[in-house]
């Protein structure tokens, strides 16, 4: 790993995917893909430690896209990009999506209320994508006919793929440190504790918002046609720090502005 | 350094643990008939009247809470102990799956408003002039958000303010704690003691309508057969008083009760929903919301004032029959008596001029104002200065006057 950018965060974000795969595994054995809720509730409420494994999943899947995010920042500081060819930082640049996607498939996948609106969304959303939304969505989503069983073994292949891409070629995982590993582990146990993660029961009103990275989008497409606001939008960011190795300027204004619209977006959406 | 992290982690894994061996896990994930997780049911053996099955409908469909968890505190979290309070209404008893209509009418129906009363008040207090209709300020509602007050006000705060459908069930000590309630005021009544729940019904009860109708207009008293005495409980029987008395302490004594209670009938079984939940208008006066009339019944097609059918009337076998809610018998409807009761001489006469003998009348009832002390608002529930004090004396059982109403003789009652 290039010595330049920030060690600790970078590995940070690499022991936080780590430990959301290792609790992955263990929350993968009761889960029960055709019913999601029921066994996600049961996880929680009916096996030992359950609630405790989930927490962890969640906050470390959390602290893998927030360090992510942080390390993204710091690497393009540090100009880290400029020894990379064009192919391997276009690759690098794809797994950000994916990381995000992994993320969010999570939350369809507990398919509570916040989960399976967002899985509906997602899907309308895939649907608008040209030429390959169709086949998008029923590699990814397709909620509303299949349930989340594609979403599922997307959630899972992806981020196991990711994993291991990563460590074959972005970092070595031999030189990982435990305490770093303790560090965030830590971290997302005290979050466990103190804040549990919540399950969001279906509720008349009509006032779902979904995980709260999506909260922004969903406020937008109350402006825009979902084509521009779920697919044009959202995807500014990634062409942005694609370009940014060679227009770092232009590109790095784009990203803040978007980023500081996106944080009034969220804070609209939220309060409403 | 790292000490102290592997000591932080101990202490926390060893506080999972502590907690894990403390708490009780459910046996399994429960769900109802339709597949919707419903936690509550892994601690809660209450179960509720057929129409609200538990295995069916579960619990937070109408006491919220968060049915998805198993510790207390998070399933309790904005749990409600009464689905039926008019604040809560639309999410629980009127969410759309449900009686969706409801809340709305009935939010706007004189009991929930009062309007009839308050604008009454004010009217005749002279704070409003005499023609003053329509008022949206005239409601309890807004009594509640804006704590508006006035000397008229006030009164009716003290001595009205707990007759209403936004009255908070429990709020108010002693007998009081039981009125009130929003749809659960009327349709509440006690459940089987291993069911360990209260019933929901359609078939509600005199006494519910009582815990308020009992006062000013007494309908709920007269109709059982009750007079509300003088306070003193005379005749005075083996040294003790010989009325009997209601749950306020007030006297009453035994007089010939109407002739449909004796039949079994309850008032629900002439007031139909729409009356008692409204129609949906906002009306100022009873006068304009009552549409059952005599005559729906007797010698009518068991249709209303207002053109509304009347569910449990209808004609069997050339005869006009009800089907009493609670009697469940097939009562015949008899027409009234072509010539006693319409003998063209008496046209003008409205039935209750004959047909009601006798009738409870106050002349000496009146109301005392004392700046000095203090009384229970019942809208706040908090005591302010000034309290009312109503008097009833010169109270007779007698013929009631007659008096004309526009074209029609009806009778007229002091007090
Ligand atoms: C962990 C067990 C547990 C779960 C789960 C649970 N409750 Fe309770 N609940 C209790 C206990 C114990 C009481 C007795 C009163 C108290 O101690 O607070 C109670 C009391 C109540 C009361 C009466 C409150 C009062 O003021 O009288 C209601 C209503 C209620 N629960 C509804 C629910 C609903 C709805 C759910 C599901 C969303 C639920 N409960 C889930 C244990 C539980
Ligand atoms: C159809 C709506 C409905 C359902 C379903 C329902 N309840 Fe109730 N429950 C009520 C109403 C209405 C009351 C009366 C509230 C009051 O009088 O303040 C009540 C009262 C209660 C009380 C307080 C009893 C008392 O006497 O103080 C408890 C406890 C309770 N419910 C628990 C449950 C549980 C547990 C379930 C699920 C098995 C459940 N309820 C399902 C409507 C419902
Ligand atoms: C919470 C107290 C309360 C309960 C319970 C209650 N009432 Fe009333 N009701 C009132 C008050 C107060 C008024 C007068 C409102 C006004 O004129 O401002 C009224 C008015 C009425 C009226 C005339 C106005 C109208 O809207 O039609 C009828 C009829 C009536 N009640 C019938 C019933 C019946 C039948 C029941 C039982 C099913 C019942 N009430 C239960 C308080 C109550
Ligand atoms: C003042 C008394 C009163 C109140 C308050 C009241 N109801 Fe009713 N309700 C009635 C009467 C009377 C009926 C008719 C019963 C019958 O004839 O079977 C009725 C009938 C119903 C029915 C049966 C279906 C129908 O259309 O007739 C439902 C459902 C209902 N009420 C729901 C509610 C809800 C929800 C609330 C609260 C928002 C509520 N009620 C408040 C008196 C009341
Ligand atoms: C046999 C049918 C019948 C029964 C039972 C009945 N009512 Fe009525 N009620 C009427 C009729 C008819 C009117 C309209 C009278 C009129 O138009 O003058 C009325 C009027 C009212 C009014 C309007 C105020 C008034 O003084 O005219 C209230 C309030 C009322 N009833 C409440 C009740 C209550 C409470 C009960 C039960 C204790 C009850 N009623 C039982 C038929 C009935
Ligand atoms: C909802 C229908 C209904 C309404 C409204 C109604 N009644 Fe009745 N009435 C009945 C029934 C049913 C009986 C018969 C009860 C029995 O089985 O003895 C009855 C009986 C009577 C009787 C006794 C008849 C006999 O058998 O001697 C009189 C008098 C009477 N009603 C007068 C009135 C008056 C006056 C009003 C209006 C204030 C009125 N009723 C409103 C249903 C109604
Ligand atoms: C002028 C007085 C008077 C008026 C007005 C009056 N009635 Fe009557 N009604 C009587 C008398 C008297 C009887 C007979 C009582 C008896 O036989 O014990 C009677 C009997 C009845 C009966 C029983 C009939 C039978 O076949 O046994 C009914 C029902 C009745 N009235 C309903 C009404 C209704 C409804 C009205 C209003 C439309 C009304 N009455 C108006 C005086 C009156």
């Amino acid at each position: 790993m290039n010595s330049r950018v920030n060690s600790f965060i970078a590995w940070a974000a690499a022991n936080s995917f780590l430990l959301a795969l290792i609790s992955g595994v263990f929350l993968a054995f009761p889960f029960r893909v055709e019913m999601p809720l029921i066994s996600t509730v049961g996880i929680e409420g009916v096996l030992p430690f359950g609630d405790f494994v989930r927490g962890l999943h969640f906050y470390t899947g959390q602290l893998a896209f927030l360090f992510l995010l942080l390390h993204i920042v710091y690497s393009l500081r540090a100009r880290s990009f400029e020894r990379k060819s064009w192919f391997s930082w276009s690759l690098l640049v794809a797994t950000f999506p994916l990381t995000v996607f992994a993320l969010f498939s999570g939350y369809v996948v507990r398919n509570d209320e916040i989960g399976s609106s967002a899985g509906h969304i997602a899907e309308s959303l895939l649907l608008e994508v040209p030429l390959i939304g169709n086949f998008l969505n029923h590699l990814l989503m397709a909620v509303s006919k299949e349930g989340v069983h594609r979403v599922y073994a997307a959630h899972f292949c992806i981020s196991f793929l990711l994993f291991i891409g990563l460590c074959g070629w972005h970092f070595n995982l031999k030189r990982l440190k435990i305490w770093d590993l303790v560090y965030v582990a830590l971290v997302a146990m005290i979050l466990t504790v103190f804040y549990p993660p919540l399950l969001r029961p279906f509720e008349p009103d009509l006032s779902v918002l979904g995980p709260w990275f999506f909260v922004g989008i969903q406020e937008l497409l109350r402006h825009l046609p979902p084509f521009w606001a779920g697919v044009v939008f959202p995807s500014i960011p990634v062409a942005a720090l694609w370009a940014y190795k060679k227009y770092s300027k232009l590109a790095g204004i784009i990203l803040v502005a978007w980023h500081v619209f996106y944080f009034f977006l969220s804070l609209v959406g939220f309060s409403r | 350094m790292k000490k102290l992290l592997v000591f932080l982690g101990v202490i926390l894994l060893a506080f999972m643990l502590f907690k894990e061996l403390k708490r009780k896990r459910a046996p399994q994930v429960f769900t109802t008939t339709s597949g919707r997780v419903e936690m509550c049911l892994a601690c809660h053996d209450e179960a509720p009247e057929k129409v609200h099955a538990r295995e069916v409908v579960g619990c937070s469909p109408c006491h919220l809470g968060n049915p998805l968890r198993m510790e207390k505190d998070l399933a309790h979290a904005g749990m409600i102990k009464n689905p039926g309070d008019l604040r809560v209404v639309e999410k629980t008893c009127g969410r759309p799956e449900c009686h969706p209509q409801m809340p709305g009418k009935v939010k706007k129906s004189l009991m929930a408003t009062n309007r009839g009363i308050i604008n009454v008040l004010l009217r005749y207090w002279g704070e409003i002039p005499e023609d003053a209709k329509n008022r949206p300020e005239d409601s309890v509602e807004y009594l509640l958000k804006t704590g508006k007050n006035s000397l008229a006000l006030d009164y009716y705060r003290k001595l009205c303010g707990s007759c209403h459908l936004w009255m908070e069930k429990g709020k108010l000590p002693d007998f009081l704690a039981e009125k009130g309630g929003g749809c659960v005021a009327c349709h509440l009544v006690k459940g089987p003691k291993e069911a360990k729940h209260p019933v929901l019904t359609r078939k509600i009860p005199l006494e519910n309508c009582v815990r308020c109708h009992n006062r000013s207009g007494r309908i709920g008293l007269t109709y059982q057969g009750l007079y509300e005495d003088e306070g003193y409980g005379t005749p005075y029987l083996e040294g003790d008083f010989g009325a009997e008395t209601l749950i306020d302490g007030r006297f009453v004594r035994r007089i010939p009760a109407d002739v449909h209670y004796k039949a079994g009938l309850v008032c629900v079984d002439c007031h139909i929903s729409e009356e008692t939940m409204g129609d949906g208008k906002a009306y100022n006066h009873f006068e304009e919301s009552v549409e059952i009339t005599c005559r729906s019944c007797h010698g009518g097609k068991g249709i209303t004032r207002k053109g509304r059918k009347i569910p449990r009337v209808k004609k069997e076998g050339g005869k006009w029959i009800l089907e009493g809610i609670f009697t469940g018998k097939k009562h015949e409807l008899k027409p009234p008596d072509p010539i006693k009761c319409e003998h063209t001489v008496h046209k003008r006469l409205s039935c209750q001029a004959c047909h009601s003998p006798r009738v409870p009348q106050c002349f000496g009832c009146h109301v005392r104002y004392d700046p000095r002390e203090k009384q229970l608002d019942k809208l706040t529930n908090r005591e302010t200065p000034g309290a009312w004090e109503e008097f009833r004396s010169y109270m007779r059982l007698e013929e009631p006057t007659l008096g004309v109403k526009g074209d029609e003789v009806v009778i007229i009652v002091p007090g």
